[in-house]
């Protein structure tokens, strides 16, 4: 599979056109995203960097079809979000792979329910959910804690549980908002690696917002924000 | 996402919050009690009344007695002394002018007074019946039936048939008077100025089996029999409470005609009155009852849902975030709207559930309550009703209404805040500490 996504040519996963996001502080308004153009390929590892307020998680929210721009286009594999209606959205977002600074697991359900919850809102079996939730903490390497709720695990354990989560339902891309942000460095140092893996050998298109230098470094593009522009592009 | 899954989830959130739950959970359970207990107590009611009224009864009769309009309950065999307003008298002797009418197939005078009945220094007030025993027990053949002696064809005068609670006034082996016994009959005559005592000895030569009934219609149990002839000349007077009328069948339409033609024959001033119009006068009486004590359960049903409402804001408050994680995980609107929904749904059911059955408790507890008491319907004996038992009656449309009413209720009330989950936006509901 690995050499098959490596062969396969690169195909254009997110677009965004002259993307605009516009909000009302009180009566003025404030643009929060300002014309901005991004084209992320099938097997990407962006990072977008830039300080608070410079637009980055209104990006990933329109990203993640969690929002819709004010102006301009996202595309999804060529499909505009914003002539999407809330069904088809919903739809949309069961194949994005969520990943947040605070987790966001559901507090009464184990790591294995918490992975089989987004395949249980695709509609798969009982069955198939519980062994692919299981591969998948095998991947991230928490099998042997995967009946232990998220109050049990340890910040970098609860990110990782949020991993294969967003792994579940075979995303088109996972959409991370500082994954690493609220986690102590030993453990985030194996979340990088982990989102490395990912990318390397199982060819995840990964869409990252961080602070973390160590993070950022390791994605294969950075883009660099400010007050709503991305005002710097680099490739390592 | 599929049925159980959201099943599974509502249940999950359920657990989370178990006395909250317990509680809006006991605001159901008390209101769907309520209804229940009420309901099958007033049911139990009027089928314990309806089964008394039937003991005997006779749905091939018409009673006629003076009085033009009211149809009234009652008025037949228990009504007043006939006198109306235009000075129409019921006439003992007007039963060979109903003979003669079509489907008519027989007729009875009756008339009764209210009396005294004496043995052994012990005085029993009773109501004093005249009836051609004959034609009375033709009519009446399964309840006008002698336990101990026989009741005459042609009896004397002195004759006199007692009901079971005369004989027996005191449920248990010691007899107020038994056949052969002769008792002094008396009554008050108040026609006269100062009143006057009138007397005789009476001879009892039967003793009814037990009845059961009220004896609204027909013999009862705490009644005196005393020939027809006996009557006139002891209560000196031609005009009687009412006529029974035998028909050649119970068919509607028999009923209906005879009626008119009584009627019409009297020229509208008599009432006629069939046994099944009773029993449905008796059953419209009943709807209205229970129609009236379930509207004052269901005002605490209603509390119940403003309840599960309040609730179901503030697990929407809580939950905003949890909803946003849902929605970003790709959840549909409106399945989060079912899972709200079904949250609400499942504390209804159990709340019916339980309701239910501590209302059928309850009212069984009040049923006991009642028949331990006794001095309702039981036991007090100058009343005269024959000790009467409720049993309530859980029927299969009141448990099944009773639990569509909870689900119902929990399940309109919990709509608004679902909609308003299913409608949060997941960016702003994921931001929300």
């Amino acid at each position: 599979m690995d050499e098959e996504a490596e062969m396969a040519p690169a195909t254009t996963i997110v677009e965004a056109v002259n993307l605009k996001k516009t909000y009302m502080l009180g009566k003025v308004p404030v643009n929060a995203l300002d014309r901005v153009n991004l084209k992320v390929e099938s097997g990407d590892f962006l990072a977008v960097l830039g300080p608070s307020g410079s637009g980055k998680s209104t990006l990933l929210n329109l990203i993640g079809a969690l929002d819709k721009p004010t102006e301009g286009k996202l595309l999804i594999e060529g499909v505009d979000v914003s002539t999407l209606n809330d069904d088809q959205l919903a739809d949309l977002r069961r194949r994005i792979g969520f990943v947040f600074q605070f987790f966001n697991l559901i507090p009464r359900f184990t790591a294995r329910e918490n992975v089989e919850l987004s395949m249980a809102i695709a509609g798969f079996g009982k069955a198939e959910r519980r062994k692919h939730a299981e591969d998948l903490l095998e991947t991230v390497g928490l099998r042997e804690r995967m009946n232990h709720r998220p109050t049990e695990l340890s910040g970098g354990e609860q990110q990782r549980v949020a991993i294969a989560r967003a792994l579940s339902n075979n995303p088109k891309f996972l959409l991370m908002d500082e994954p690493t942000g609220n986690i102590d460095s030993k453990a985030a140092g194996e979340i990088i690696g982990l989102i490395k893996r990912l990318n390397e050998e199982k060819a995840v298109t990964i869409i990252m917002v961080t602070h973390d230098q160590r993070l950022a470094g390791q994605a294969k593009r950075i883009v660099q924000m400010l007050d709503g522009l991305i005002v710097q592009e680099v490739v390592n | 996402m599929k049925a159980q899954d959201v099943l599974s989830y509502s249940f999950s959130a359920i657990k989370l919050r178990k006395l909250r739950a317990g509680l809006t959970t006991l605001g159901v359970v008390i209101g769907i009690a309520a209804i229940v207990a009420l309901l099958s107590i007033t049911q139990g009611l009027q089928a314990a009344i309806t089964d008394q009224l039937k003991t005997g009864f006779a749905t091939d009769t018409l009673i006629v007695s003076a009085g033009g309009g009211f149809g009234g309950f009652g008025a037949g065999a228990q009504g007043g002394a006939g006198a109306t307003n235009s000075g129409f008298k019921l006439l003992v002797n007007y039963t060979q002018m109903i003979n003669n009418l079509t489907n008519v197939e027989t007729s009875m005078a009756i008339i009764q007074r209210v009396g005294r009945i004496e043995f052994n220094q012990t005085v029993q007030n009773v109501t004093i019946v005249g009836v051609d025993f004959a034609e009375y027990a033709s009519i009446y053949s399964s309840t006008f039936v002698a336990e101990n002696g026989t009741i005459p064809t042609n009896p004397e005068n002195e004759m006199i048939v007692v009901g079971k609670r005369v004989s027996a006034p005191w449920n248990n082996d010691t007899l107020f008077c038994s056949v052969n016994d002769t008792v002094e009959m008396s009554w008050t005559n108040a026609t006269t100025i100062p009143p006057i005592n009138e007397t005789y000895p009476g001879k009892v030569t039967a003793v009814l089996k037990e009845i059961g009934g009220f004896g609204i219609i027909g013999p009862s149990d705490s009644d005196v029999y005393i020939p027809i002839s006996q009557a006139q000349s002891f209560f000196g007077t031609e005009e009687c409470n009412s006529i029974i009328v035998k028909l050649a069948n119970d068919d509607q339409a028999t009923i209906d005609n005879a009626t008119q033609a009584i009627k019409a024959a009297f020229s509208n001033e008599v009432s006629v009155t069939s046994a099944t119009a009773v029993l449905s006068i008796l059953s419209n009486v009943f709807s209205v009852i229970q129609l009236f004590l379930g509207g004052i359960a269901a005002i605490s049903l209603l509390v119940a849902g403003i309840g599960i409402m309040n609730i179901m804001i503030v697990s929407l408050m809580e939950r905003t975030r949890e909803i946003g994680i849902l929605k970003a995980l790709g959840m549909k609107g409106q399945t989060v709207l079912l899972i709200f929904l079904c949250e609400s749904v499942i504390i209804g059911l159990i709340g019916g559930a339980i309701g239910i059955g501590s209302g059928w408790v309850l009212a069984n507890v009040v049923a006991l309550v009642f028949r331990g008491g006794g001095g309702v319907f039981g036991g007090n004996r100058t009343a005269n009703t024959g000790g009467m038992t409720i049993t309530p009656l859980l029927t299969p449309t009141v448990t099944i209404l009773a639990l569509v009413f909870g689900v119902g209720v929990s399940a309109i009330f919990a709509l608004y805040p679902a909609w308003r989950a299913s409608k949060l936006k997941p960016v702003e509901a994921l931001r929300y500490e």
